[in-house]
């Protein structure tokens, strides 16, 4: 039974059982290479197809999904999905949306072909850890590989939609352990491109050891408040960690702190924050959402004032108002939300007055999954990185916390810069901000 | 889930492209998850996960696939790629298998292919909804869920070990939201174990939704904490994730073969305060960090890690013992038939000491209470660590005044084991999913209220 057949026959069960869907198949491939010692450790070359149904009848949703796809799976797919649902409570506002549009991206932007063999990627994961080797004080390089991945996503529902999105990545990062006598300190970076020939071993290497060298004598500073700039990777995990106050999903369950906030000035009014969907320098690019609906430029909060929340379909019509194409489902997962890639206007100032006088830069957070509740706004993570007095590194910083209450935080800002930088898994681009009085214990 | 047949020919493939090693490794896994939101069903999900892992060793260089499909020829395929780059003359051949019964060890009678049990999952979460709600109007809103998973496995491989195993885990958690104002704050209450979904006799749910609302409560009241070096008391059962992140992932051979573990060389040393003996254990009888067999076949075991303060022992996989030469312990675990196995915890924790929780709040001026912890994370390289306490209160000339929010701990390995000084009596276990490099897994941490005496407490103030 081909794929086709496959799919054409679950929504045909879904008709007949008297119900709408829609159904996600995601199917891709991957390799993965790491070395060790001067030779592959690790070879790893997938293939995966899973196939993720949504059901609503009677106003009620149902999930399920299979990574089988033989008759007797296909049939409990569908019979899960029904039976799952009907145990659901009633959800009048989540309904499978009338678009029988055929949407495709651009593969040549999203999923260039490839010209590189295996033998390129072993020579750089290879050439990688032999050269972060060799440098003086690196003890090894215990972490470190190279990936490539294909995939290909489909939906389609009972109302006609029929999307197609492909796409290829290519990745590289490596975890070099530095010492100096009984002094250590490990350090990594990373690189994504959709076309081999993009990645840069010499850059990662050097980042990579100039990162591990810089830190490693680094100490803990007196407990105190300090501004603090989060370099541009930390910056966006932290803003990652609390993206949940855009999320109208949470708003509708009640978790969102900013659920009633919309018109309130909720931010620095320099600071302005939008989702832009439609710039294909970054790896959230996207034309549609996972319902299907156009992916647009969404601007969150303008000037500090919070503009709209981010929404699918359901919460769109649970608030009355439209969607703005931040719908997400994976095959295991129920319909959500989520942003496509973050970006914020450039500030006013030069990154020169943002970083004039004393202030700790941030170039490593801990515990960003354990030590940060969205709902209160609250953290304390582990820390590192150097304090600072304008341009200069004055002194490396370890075994330091940084704690604060985010919504604060973003409130108490001393400057903005007005440049812009991609974090390197070009899911955000955002400017330097330098946050006032952050409390540090050291 | 696939013949025998069609293993022995994946695996006689392998070796006559030249591995020393093969396996193949099948994964059926069926999950069920029912989700509550405050009084109402949000969501009933389940999914059946299939596939199967192929993992080849050339000398000490792992290769690893895997794929949805059963066919032999998708199966070969695979094997021939990732053999592409290291062909040789065959130099291993592959023994019969031995089908070799698995001790079950940790019995299930409610099981998920027999029935999901939806409607009792549904009755228990709401109950413990309405508890929540009970304990004060505050609690604005709680979110339940209940998880069931049943994975069956199949194991071969070139020594001619064939194994089948059936994983049986249920869990039940409950988060309570507290709110006043613009003010909330969160509470969790759970617990899960090996079994199935028998163990709704064990939740409780008054004491789920109570438990969940008191910590939400306590944290809605709670002041910033101070910040700065201080002793620690740290509570029992979850409180072991202290043990689990500064000591734990050192001890796997996953690090320390690479040298990328502070412990590697220290077999036989002294890397604890003497009051610390510690023990990483699969046999617990249903317990969530509990295993019969490990994900490489071999029966699972009691691993005395640490005795005394002594390093007895690591977790050791078959890569890992290869590399390392020490034994393996039953310790090669993964998420699924997506990950090759690493040397990964079950059950770890402390042993039980004899000092008293009032001793060792008394012996403080001025210090933290850490009732509750939540997850953390460690460099195993540095041994630097860090963790979250979800329920604190400082301790003030010997005394527990006030609750605290928002702390995180950190410190590195070699530096907070010597600095336990105190291990009380009142042991428990928590369950939890640890992350690592062949995913995340379930494990229990676990221990008896301890005190740290130095340690760096981050908080607002």
């Amino acid at each position: 039974m081909s794929l086709h057949s496959v799919i054409e026959a679950i929504l045909n069960r879904v008709i007949d059982a008297g119900a709408e869907g829609d159904l996600i198949v995601d199917q891709g491939q991957s390799l993965s290479l790491k070395a060790r010692d001067g030779e592959l450790e690790e070879h790893k070359v997938t293939s995966n197809r899973i196939l993720g149904l949504r059901v609503i009848q009677n106003a009620k949703v149902g999930t399920a999904y299979s990574e089988a796809v033989d008759p007797e799976a296909i049939e409990t797919l569908v019979s899960q999905a029904l039976t799952n649902a009907s145990y659901a409570g009633e959800e009048p506002s989540e309904r499978i949306l009338p678009n029988a549009n055929h949407l495709t991206t651009d593969d040549t932007l999203l999923c260039p072909d490839d010209e590189s063999s295996i033998e390129d990627k072993i020579d750089f994961a290879l050439w990688v850890e032999a050269a972060l080797k060799a440098k003086p004080m690196v003890k090894n390089v215990p972490y470190n590989g190279v990936q490539s991945g294909f995939g290909h996503r489909s939906i389609y529902s009972t109302a006609g939609l029929k999307a197609d999105i492909r796409y290829r990545s290519m990745s590289a990062y490596a975890y070099a352990l530095i010492e100096d006598g009984e002094t250590n300190a490990m350090e990594g970076a990373g690189q994504a491109a959709r076309r081999f020939s993009a990645l840069d071993r010499e850059a990662l290497v050097s980042k990579v050891y100039q990162a591990g060298v810089d830190i490693l004598q680094g100490k803990p500073i007196p407990s105190g408040r300090y501004d603090v700039i989060f370099d541009t990777e930390t910056q966006s995990d932290l803003l990652a960690v609390f993206a949940m106050m855009f999320s109208a999903k949470s708003a509708k369950d009640g978790v969102n702190p900013m659920r009633d906030r919309l018109g309130d000035a909720i931010a620095d009014p320099r600071l302005s924050l939008f989702d832009d969907p439609g710039d294909s320098q970054g790896f959230g690019y996207a034309l549609f959402d996972d319902e299907g609906s156009l992916a647009q430029q969404t601007p969150l909060i303008t000037a500090g004032t919070l503009q709209t929340l981010i929404h699918n379909s359901a919460t769109a019509a649970h608030f009355g108002v439209t969607t703005t194409g931040h719908a997400t489902r994976g095959p295991r997962s129920t319909l959500g939300v989520g942003l496509h890639q973050l970006k914020a206007q450039p500030g006013p100032s030069t990154e020169a007055t943002c970083t004039a006088g004393r202030w700790l830069e941030v170039t490593d957070l801990t515990g960003l999954h354990s030590g940060a509740n969205p709902i209160s706004g609250e953290f304390s993570f582990g820390a590192s990185g150097y304090l600072r007095e304008g341009a200069q590194r004055i002194q490396p910083v370890r075994n330091i916390t940084v704690a604060g209450n985010f919504y604060s935080m973003i409130k108490d800002v001393r400057d903005i810069g007005d440049s812009l930088h991609w974090n390197w898994q070009r899911s955000s681009c955002l400017p330097m901000i330098r946050f006032a009085d952050l409390s540090v214990s050291g | 889930m696939i013949e025998t047949a069609t293993a022995e020919s994946v695996i006689h493939h392998g070796l006559d492209l030249g591995a020393d090693f093969a396996e193949v490794y099948v994964e059926k896994n069926l999950s069920n998850l029912v989700s509550t939101l405050s009084d109402r069903v949000q969501s009933v999900e389940s999914g059946i996960d299939f596939g199967i892992g192929l993992r080849l060793i050339f000398g000490h260089k792992v290769l690893y696939g895997y794929t949805n499909q059963t066919d032999l020829d998708e199966l070969h395929r695979i094997v021939t790629e990732l053999a592409a780059k290291d062909l040789r003359d065959p130099l291993a051949s592959a023994a019969a298998f031995d089908f070799s019964q698995v001790d079950q060890r940790h019995p299930a009678k409610r099981t998920l292919s027999a029935a999901d049990d939806v409607d009792s999952k549904i009755d228990y979460l709401l109950s413990a909804n309405r508890a929540a709600k009970a304990a004060s109007n505050q609690i604005s809103q709680t979110r339940g869920m209940c998880k069931q998973r049943e994975q069956r496995v199949m194991i071969f491989n070139s020594e001619g070990l064939f194994r089948e195993d059936t994983r049986h885990y249920a869990r039940a958690t409950l988060t309570a939201i507290a709110a006043e104002g613009n003010e909330q704050a969160t509470g969790q209450w759970g617990d899960g174990g090996l079994i199935g979904w028998e163990i709704k006799e064990q939740l409780d749910p008054q004491k789920t939704g109570h438990e969940a609302a008191r910590q939400a409560l306590v944290n809605l009241r709670a002041k910033p904490c101070p910040s700065g070096r201080m002793p620690v008391v740290i509570g029992p059962g979850f409180g072991g994730v202290i043990f689990h992140e500064a000591c734990g992932h050192l001890l796997e051979t996953t690090s320390v073969a690479k040298k990328a573990s502070v412990f590697h060389d220290k077999m036989g040393d002294m890397i604890a305060s003497e009051v610390v003996s510690a023990v990483d254990d699969g046999t617990l009888q249903n317990e969530w960090g509990s295993i019969n067999i490990d994900d490489e076949g071999m029966d699972t075991q009691r691993t005395q890690l640490i005795k005394d303060g002594r390093l007895t022992s690591f977790l050791v996989d078959r890569v890992g013992s290869a590399q390392t030469g020490y034994a393996r312990t039953g310790s090669g675990r993964r998420e699924s038939y997506k990950y090759a196995p690493a040397s990964r915890m079950r059950n770890t924790f402390i042993e039980p000491g004899e000092a008293d929780f009032e001793d060792m709040i008394k012996s403080i001026d001025h210090g933290l209470y850490a009732a509750q912890m939540g997850g953390g994370s460690v460099q195993p390289g540095t041994g630097e660590f860090n963790f979250a306490v979800t329920e604190g209160y400082v301790i003030e000339k010997g005394q527990i005044k006030y609750p605290v929010k928002a702390a995180t701990l950190i410190s590195t390995g070699p530096a907070v084991l010597k600095e336990i000084s105190m291990v009380g009596r009142d042991f428990s276990l928590a369950c939890g999913m640890c992350g690592s490099v062949s995913g995340s897994i379930p494990t229990t941490v676990g221990q008896a209220t301890l005190k740290v005496d130095d340690i760096l407490v981050g908080g607002q103030e």
